[in-house]
């Protein structure tokens, strides 16, 4: 019999980061390697519990470890942010299209995210990284809502001394201590150091700052081709089958999660 | 393709040896509601519902004259079932069941089973417990000689008979079945029950050809008031109508039973949850309805499907639009199960019918 597609691969948590007061990276070493694409979700299993989709934040290079960057916001991920070291969990994928690296190549990428949405796109950003003469250039865009709310903070100053990088963070609302942008991302996507004609665009947040965004990246001349949007749908089996993520005529498990501006512009309402 | 000919006598004595080798699931008929409007037609409104064969009930087995109450996919997928156990050192041992057959499944159910088996058997995996039913069970359909109020297959040219699909196919005439053999499973069967079957003869074809169309003009007659829409025109009406205001209007009613969801023969969508029984972990999988308010909502809060003519609207751009685009066909099959089961009267027929003429009518 074929091996059955539901049953998930035993993993423990090995590690937990704690990000921001809501935000916490998990850390797992799965029973057997486990390999996935930058952009591919898993379904992350609490034993007996519940299970949900994430998009792994870790180097995809790496396949004895996996890590889930995650906000405390679900009846899931509010368990989860209770465990401790050592707590078994299930692992279920990896489903979907990621980012099409291929696609990326010798172009400038302009890298947008939002609040925890920056999870899936360090992934994409350690992909990048390990092959960066591929590239013309990455420029990451960030916004959270305050400066305590910033993942990342030491990954991100590490990543600015990179060659060919060019990182500009905000924050909504300031505190006395920061001396950065102030204000939404899409007040950083100005005079932006990049070729319009030989760029692509990743977006990953909040959908209400995906719209604004791809709205600003639109206006600024992408074509929407050239826009990659990280769609947050409901997803249950990962497998195409379940009928939860549907957009228009594709499921976000399967034709997704990544899709293009140009995949979903006609489709009512994607933002919702 | 062969056709026999059984004796409504033996009808029973055929059911008693496919018992033997199946798990055989039969049609029984209850009371049916009172009906709501057939147009003078007397239609019959008792219903039929599937129980397992007993050789003791023998006066109670009937050819149902119209589709079960029950959608053909209970069959394949149940309502709520384990899918997986986890993280236990002895892996469960499954159950070996007997074979099922069923016998009365109509042509509307076999038009769903290729919605059901497209999103089960194609795509990124095969869904295991659908592929070992579906390779399992011995399907032996029969034309209608009757229709419920509901019914309108013919609007979606799904004819109230069957020509493919099947194992074994049941026509009734006079004081038997012509019964065509439509696989080799369905010829297996017919051999160990041989004798009481012979060829049918020409003049039964014809007869049964006659007895078709009688009942194919009469559905027609019962279809005509309702005005629906011919069925390559829907894709274009209901995305056309998304902004229409007879969702809102239609939804009025709905009280989110999601019984049109579950009744359905084409619905397939369900829920994956986890639970625990002592130290085994369970994966359940059970069946969920698109017109349940949390149904699209995601952790964070967000839910693009908040208000309930969202969720009605969504139901029917899955099934006339997401279908036609990634399989070419619509997912529906006039079985009207969803009509017979709304308390709030919700009925797919109206519904597209109003979405038409509001196209009509704004398109000069």
């Amino acid at each position: 019999m074929m091996k059955n597609p539901y049953q998930p691969l035993e993993a423990t948590v090995e590690d937990i980061i704690i990000e921001t007061p809501t935000i916490k990276t998990f850390c797992f070493r799965p029973k057997e390697n486990f390999e996935f694409n930058t952009g591919q979700f898993i379904e992350l299993t609490l034993p007996g519990i519940g299970e949900a989709p994430f998009t792994p934040s870790s180097d995809p290079s790496v396949k004895d470890r996996l890590e889930v960057t995650m906000m405390n916001v679900g009846r899931v991920t509010s368990i989860l942010h209770s465990v401790s070291k050592n707590t078994t969990v299930g692992i279920r994928g990896p489903y979907g299209k990621g980012y099409p690296l291929d696609k990326f190549e010798g172009k400038e990428i302009l890298i947008v995210g939002g609040g925890v949405g920056l999870a899936p796109l360090r992934s994409l950003l350690f992909s990048l990284f390990a092959k960066i003469d591929q590239y013309k250039k990455v420029a990451l865009r960030y916004g959270a809502r305050t400066p305590s709310d910033i993942i990342y903070k030491d990954t991100i100053s590490n990543w600015a001394k990179k060659k060919k990088t060019d990182i500009v963070i905000t924050v909504d609302v300031g505190d006395s201590s920061w001396k950065g942008n102030v204000g939404l991302v899409t007040t950083i996507l100005k005079d932006l150091p990049v070729d319009l004609k030989n760029a692509v665009s990743v977006v990953c947040g909040p959908p209400i700052m995906m719209k604004f965004v791809t709205l600003k990246l639109l206006d600024l001349g992408f074509n929407p081709k050239d826009v990659y949007l990280s769609m947050e749908k409901n997803m249950s089996c990962g497998l195409g089958k379940c009928g939860h993520c549907r957009i228009g005529k594709f499921y976000t498990c399967k034709d997704g999660p990544v899709f293009t501006y140009e995949q979903l512009k006609d489709i009512h309402d994607i933002w919702d | 393709m062969q056709t026999l000919y059984l004796k409504e006598e033996f009808l029973s004595n055929f059911l008693d040896t496919l018992n033997k080798e199946y798990q055989v699931y039969v049609p029984y008929k209850v009371k049916g509601n009172t009906i709501k409007c057939d147009f003078d037609f007397q239609l019959p409104t008792d219903d039929y519902l599937f129980k397992t064969y007993s050789p003791n009930d023998k006066e109670k087995i009937i050819f149902n004259t119209y589709r079960t109450v029950e959608p053909l996919r209970t069959f394949y997928s149940y309502f709520k079932e384990r899918i997986a156990s986890y993280f236990i050192s002895e892996q469960n041992k499954a159950i070996p069941q007997k074979k099922i057959a069923i016998f009365g499944v109509k042509n509307c159910d076999l038009y769903s089973l290729k919605i059901q088996d497209f999103v089960f058997l194609e795509g990124v995996t095969k869904d295991p417990l659908y592929e070992k039913r579906r390779k399992e069970s011995l399907i032996i359909s029969g034309d209608c000689p009757a229709f419920k109020e509901a019914c309108f297959c013919l609007a979606l040219h799904i004819n109230p008979y069957v020509t493919d699909g099947f194992d074994l196919n049941f026509s009734p005439l006079n004081d038997g079945f012509l019964v065509d053999v439509g696989s080799s499973k369905g010829e297996d069967v017919i051999k160990i029950s041989n004798n009481y079957f012979s060829l049918a003869t020409p003049v039964q074809l014809s007869a049964r050809v006659q007895k078709r169309n009688a009942v194919v003009e009469k559905l027609n007659h019962h279809l005509k008031p309702h005005k629906i829409p011919s069925e390559d025109l829907l894709q274009e009406i209901v995305t056309k109508g998304y902004s229409s205001a007879v969702w809102s209007d239609e939804a009025l009613t709905c009280v989110e039973c999601g019984g049109c969801n579950l009744m359905c023969d084409t619905c397939h969508c369900f829920l994956l949850s986890d639970e625990r029984f002592g130290d085994i972990n369970e994966k359940i999988r059970v069946w969920d309805a698109c017109l349940y308010q949390n149904f699209a909502k995601v952790a964070g809060g967000a839910n693009p499907n908040k208000y309930r003519y969202q969720r009605l609207r969504y139901r029917y751009f899955k099934k006339f639009d997401f279908f036609p685009d990634n399989l070419g066909m619509v997912a529906c099959c006039g079985c009207g199960r969803c009509i017979d089961v709304c308390p709030g009267k919700i009925d797919i027929r109206r519904i597209l019918k109003r979405l038409n003429d509001e196209k009509s009518v704004s398109t000069p």
